[in-house]
This record gives structure tokens, C-alpha cells and sequence, in this order.
């Protein structure tokens, strides 16, 4: 029974949405460069051994650089996600999803940063 | 097309049917049935055949297709004359909305061929064979050709499209410049048909929310109006999650104006604002 302009306005303008729009596009930004990198560096280290690699991950700017692309990469793929979700789900399943990306993608970036960590401050 | 000046004409281009399986995720009620056929007036030499959505509230039964043969000689060049021949001359229950003939009204929006123009605008010699005319997608239908526009303008009074100024009003018109007045340009020739609405994926999974490229294209007329005194109303209204940001550039909309304007570039200046009235 509601009138078509109390439908169209639902709950009102959010006021808000620009921070996720812009970290999406800064983040994406900021993956370029990063992904050149990681990529350049693993077809660099494709022949080396082991302690090859673990020596160019414990210089400064390669694990530097790689704590950024992780921090970078979960943030835009969790962002993304919850984009996705918002678009297609629209069952009471949305909410548990979009924390399920939130927490995921934390954990993935925590244990990417951690294991790099692990591996500067190794003997 | 994107018209850059006004000695070009809007041309559609051409995008075949998504192959996704016909009647897919449609409700059984709404499965489109094969209707009857209406054959060519003898002696018809030239005969063009066009497949039109039928539906009647008013009888049972599922939405068909019904198939008309039309003698291209005792016709106009327009898919538009295709249709009052038809209504005129063959079935008058055909139902379908036109009123200016000339592209400048937007009442005869549809799905010609599978995108959206206007059936004003478009020549029967462009039509594959056969031609298929359809209401506009992602509407309620009321009969045949007439979609329930309700919603969407429902959601374009809620932009408030028209002038908000603070200024008393002065004794003549309130002044522009050339240069102010052209920023309009390329949004204010939006004659509401709602193709580029209907065309939106973003509209069809969020339509209750997602203000839709129309209505967004609307709101940045008035953004970019030097005249205009209620950005910061008018922002707060569009910086939503939904309502804005449900746009994913996927560009429909600029692929199916029928007046060649831009609704995406109109979309991205909003967010530019945004960006820029953040900081």
C-alpha cells in the first residue's frame, strides 16, 4: 500500500560509500606496480633454490614490497567481493557471506604477513 | 553511439541475444508461448515480418508472440509506422505507447532486435529477419508493448529535478554564461524513454535501490547546472551504496541511448563530485 515514492526512497540515502568506491580504486592502482613486481621477481627466482629465494625475500624493499601487495590485494579482493555479494545475493544469507569475506580475506592477509615476517626475522 | 555534434544522428549498434537458454529463471506464468499469425493482405509484394509480444491482463493465459506480415508499400519507413499499420489495418488490441513520431517524446522505448530504442527512430530496413519487438525488459507489462514506468519515475522525483535556488529570484532570468550553459550539454537532450534504465543489469538485480543510468544522468543535469544552489542536498541524496555506487560502468546504457548521449560519463562526473567534495 505504500505510494511508488515511499518504495523509490526505501530507508533513505546511506550518506556513505565513497571511501569504499576510492579504496577500490586506489588499491587497484596501487596493484599494478605491485604485480609487475611479484611477478618479475618470481620469473626471476624460477630456476633458483630455496635459500636463493629466502635470501631476496629478507632484503628490505622485497619484504617491504611484499607485506604492501598483500595489505593491497586482500583489501581490493575483499572489497570487490562484498560488491558481488551486494549485488547478487539478496537472501538473508547476504549478511553471514559478506563476514565470511571480511574475515577470509583478513586471515589469508595475516597469514601472508606473518609468514613473510617469519622469514625476515629467521636466523 | 555517442552523438558528438548535432549533425550527427544516432545510430544503434548492433548486439546479438546473450546465449543464455530462452524462458531462463522466467516464472511459468510468464513463459512466452507462440501466438497466432496475422498473414500479408493479398497482393502484398514487399512484406516484412515482424514477431511482437503479445500479453493481455485481462484474459488468461501465458504472454505469446504473435507474427505480422506487413506490406512495406502501404507503409511508412519506421519500425513506428510498422505498428499503427499494424493496429490500424490488422489487430486494434495491439497496444503500445507513442505520441511525437520524431524521437523527441520517448513514449515508444522497446526492445527492437533485442536492444532498446525508439521505434520512432529506428528503419524497418535496419530489422533483422524476422524483426522482434518487445516491451522494454526488466518492467512490469501492462499490455503488449506498455511497460509500468511507475518505479522509475518514482525515483526520478526523488532526485527533484528541477532548479533549487536560495537566491531570491531576480527580476529577469537567472544568468548564464556560454560556457556555464554548456555544461549541460549532452544531458540536458535526455527525453526520458528509461532504454538505458531498462538496458541496466545493475537496475535489473538492484532496481529498488540503484537509481538506474536515467535518472542518474538527471541528477548530473542538475549537479552540473551553474544556476543550481543544492549540491550538497543533492549529493547527500546520491552518496549511497545503492543508489549510486551499484553503477559497475558496464556501459548498456551508452551502447542503447537512442539520442547518443553518455549516461556512464554522466555516473563517473557524479563520483568525481563525490570524490572531490570528500577532499
Amino acid at each position: 500500500m505504500r505510494s511508488p515514492l515511499a518504495r523509490a526512497e526505501g530507508l533513505g540515502s546511506a550518506k556513505g560509500g565513497v571511501k569504499h568506491w576510492w579504496a577500490e580504486r586506489v588499491s587497484a592502482v596501487a596493484l599494478v606496480p605491485l604485480t609487475v613486481w611479484f611477478l618479475g621477481s618470481v620469473i626471476a627466482h624460477a630456476g633458483g633454490d630455496y635459500d636463493a629465494v629466502i635470501t631476496w625475500l629478507k632484503t628490505p624493499l622485497a619484504s617491504l614490497a611484499m607485506i604492501v601487495l598483500l595489505l593491497a590485494l586482500f583489501h581490493h579482493t575483499a572489497l570487490g567481493l562484498q560488491v558481488v555479494i551486494e549485488d547478487y545475493v539478496h537472501s538473508d544469507a547476504r549478511f553471514a557471506a559478506l563476514i565470511a569475506v571480511r574475515l577470509g580475506c583478513l586471515a589469508l592477509a595475516s597469514a601472508g604477513i606473518v609468514a613473510t615476517l617469519r622469514i625476515v626475522f629467521s636466523p | 553511439m555517442i552523438v558528438e555534434s548535432s549533425d550527427q544522428v544516432a545510430r544503434f549498434t548492433l548486439l546479438k541475444r546473450f546465449p543464455v537458454p530462452r524462458n531462463f529463471k522466467v516464472t511459468p506464468e510468464s513463459r512466452i508461448e507462440k501466438g497466432r499469425t496475422w498473414p500479408a493482405p493479398p497482393g502484398a509484394s514487399r512484406i516484412k515480418t515482424f514477431e511482437v509480444y503479445r500479453y493481455d491482463p485481462e484474459r488468461d493465459g501465458n504472454p505469446r508472440i504473435d507474427t505480422f506480415e506487413v506490406d512495406l508499400d502501404d507503409c511508412g519507413p519506421m519500425v513506428l509506422d510498422a505498428l499503427i499499420w499494424i493496429k490500424n489495418k490488422v489487430d486494434s488490441t495491439l497496444a503500445f505507447r507513442r505520441s511525437c513520431r520524431e524521437g523527441v517524446c520517448g513514449s515508444c522505448a522497446m526492445t527492437l532486435d533485442g536492444t532498446n530504442w525508439l521505434a520512432c527512430t529506428r528503419f524497418i530496413s535496419d530489422m533483422s529477419k524476422p524483426a522482434t519487438i518487445y516491451p522494454l525488459a526488466n518492467l512490469p507489462v501492462i499490455k503488449d508493448l506498455v511497460p509500468d514506468t511507475t518505479h522509475l519515475f518514482a525515483q526520478y522525483e526523488m532526485i527533484e529535478p528541477w532548479l533549487h535556488a536560495t537566491t531570491p529570484t531576480p527580476e529577469k532570468e537567472r544568468l548564464q554564461s556560454p560556457q556555464e550553459r554548456s555544461q549541460v550539454d549532452g544531458y540536458y537532450e535526455c527525453i526520458l524513454c528509461f532504454c538505458c534504465t531498462s538496458g541496466c543489469p545493475s537496475h535489473w538485480w538492484n532496481g529498488d535501490r540503484f537509481l538506474g543510468p536515467a535518472v542518474l544522468l538527471q541528477s548530473w543535469r542538475w549537479l552540473a547546472d551553474s544556476r543550481d544552489e543544492a549540491k550538497e542536498k543533492r549529493l547527500d541524496t546520491l552518496e549511497d551504496p545503492f543508489r549510486l555506487y551499484r553503477c559497475h560502468t558496464i556501459l548498456n546504457c551508452t551502447r542503447t541511448c537512442p539520442k547518443g548521449l553518455n549516461p556512464g560519463k554522466a555516473i563517473a562526473e557524479i563520483k568525481k563530485m563525490v570524490v572531490e567534495r570528500e577532499g
